[in-house]
């Protein structure tokens, strides 16, 4: 990644927490709402690959950890970075992934980043199901409609350049 | 200088990342392990100094968004206030007299610090407010936090130009409550960061719909502030106590300004915390 593709990154960090504070709250839906934070992590780590992933999953998790009860600091860190890690391995370099394929990545990011979340945080496991159901699930598919829509629109402005 | 960065950026790309992956994974482990007070220096420094301006920026967005709805909300209970205003005059004249007949404590006579919320957690489970009021305003570790639905949460950690606000949903809160209709007291807590529920004695008959305030035991939070209302009703695990769903009054992700009352807490408890 060049030094300006550092400073384009980090200027889309600032926009998506700062998107996810004002816009993902208005589009919230019976208090269901998407997590621009899980796309920009998807979307980074399948452009730039899994060192970057991780880099940015972890800064990503950690400004979540930051507002998360102290108790549970590095939780959203480890989670993010190892979702970073993950989908980094299907880099846009050595792969070509078509939009299904994109919207897929990214609705299994978000289950794994969900999963370990919960597993380091050590909720009980009725309380687990609850969420998966009332929060994992609803927002998962929120978040595969915002990303699929996300996704397309950068595929169609890349073809243009 | 340029070649020790590129060395460490050659370093952490190699393998596939996975150099890069253990690094920020045992970065992640050893926050998970830190102690307390090392995790609170943590947070307190990257709230106070990198996040900051990225919280200002974000509320000053939703206060713009919200403008134009709260002039118009604000107008309406303007007129709706210039009518109370005349009865209520009449009702606290009265209220004075009969405070004085039954030497009644004012319980609520705490200075209010009205602040404005200017960041949230930006992940989806919600459970810390960061406000714009410090030690510098008169804010003090936890104090009550109320909004004008009801209660809200607590101080978690004042600094100087900004406080962390523990909501209700945090399950590291626990709270004792009272039953408005039944004056049973029971607790309050959410077990997953997002629901609360509360447990209350079976016999008292607690029902849907009933309302539930801070009961004042506890040593934090007055008596008497609204914390929300029954949602529904369920056998715990023991038979002697009933699990509630509560529907707090505030819905917190919505939240822009907030008051602080000035309580300390009690002696007894502020020692106990203090230990």
């Amino acid at each position: 990644m060049s030094n300006y593709g550092w400073l384009r990154t980090l200027l889309f960090f600032v926009i998506v927490f700062t998107v996810q504070s004002t816009v993902g709250e208005w589009l919230q839906i019976l208090g269901i709402g998407p997590d621009f934070v899980v796309i920009f992590v998807v979307s980074v780590a399948l452009r730039f690959g899994a060192a970057t992933g991780c880099l940015w999953g972890f800064l990503a998790g950690f400004t979540q950890d930051v507002y998360a009860p102290v108790e549970w600091l590095g939780a959203n860190s480890i989670a993010m970075t190892i979702v970073g890690f993950a989908v980094g391995q299907l880099e846009e370099r050595f792969l070509t992934l078509n939009l299904p394929a994109k919207v897929g990545v990214l609705g299994l990011a978000f289950f794994v980043n969900d999963m370990f979340y919960f597993l380091i945080t050590g909720l009980e496991k009725d309380v687990v199901t609850t969420l998966f159901v009332t929060k994992t699930v609803p927002e998962c598919l929120y978040t595969l409609v915002i990303g699929g829509i996300l996704f397309y629109l950068s595929s169609g402005k890349k073809a243009n350049v | 200088m340029l070649r020790a960065f590129r060395f460490i950026v050659d370093l952490f790309t190699q393998r596939h990342g996975v150099v890069a992956f253990a690094f920020f994974l045992v970065l992640g482990i050893l926050l998970r392990e830190a102690s307390t007070q090392v995790r609170e220096s943590v947070v307190e420094s990257a709230l106070s100094t990198v996040f900051y301006p990225v919280q200002l920026l974000a509320s000053s967005i939703n206060d713009f968004k919200n403008l134009q709805a709260e002039n118009d909300h604000l107008k309406a209970e303007n007129a709706r206030l210039r009518q109370e205003t005349y009865h209520a005059s009449e009702g606290l004249q009265e209220l004075a007299r009969l405070h004085t007949l039954v030497r009644f404590d004012d319980k609520w006579d705490y200075p209010i610090v009205t602040s404005r919320v200017v960041g949230h957690n930006p992940g989806r489970f919600l459970t810390t407010l960061v406000i714009n009021r410090g030690t510098y305003h008169g804010v003090k570790d936890n104090m009550p936090v109320m909004s004008m639905n009801g209660l809200v949460g607590k101080i978690s950690k004042a600094m100087m130009t900004h406080s962390r606000v523990q909501l209700l949903v945090d399950p590291n809160l626990k709270l004792s409550v009272l039953e408005r209709r039944t004056r049973v007291v029971g607790f309050l807590e959410s077990m997953d960061g997002h629901l609360l529920s509360a447990m209350i004695p079976s016999h008292a008959g607690v029902a849907e719909g009933d309302t539930l305030i801070t009961s004042g035991l506890g040593g934090i939070f007055p008596k008497g502030i609204p914390v929300g209302t029954v949602r529904s009703v369920r056998k715990a695990d023991l038979d002697v106590m009933s699990l509630m769903d509560v529907e707090p009054f505030q819905e917190f992700s919505t939240l822009e300004e907030v008051f602080v009352m000035q309580k300390e807490p009690d002696w007894i408890i502020q020692e106990l915390l203090d230990e």
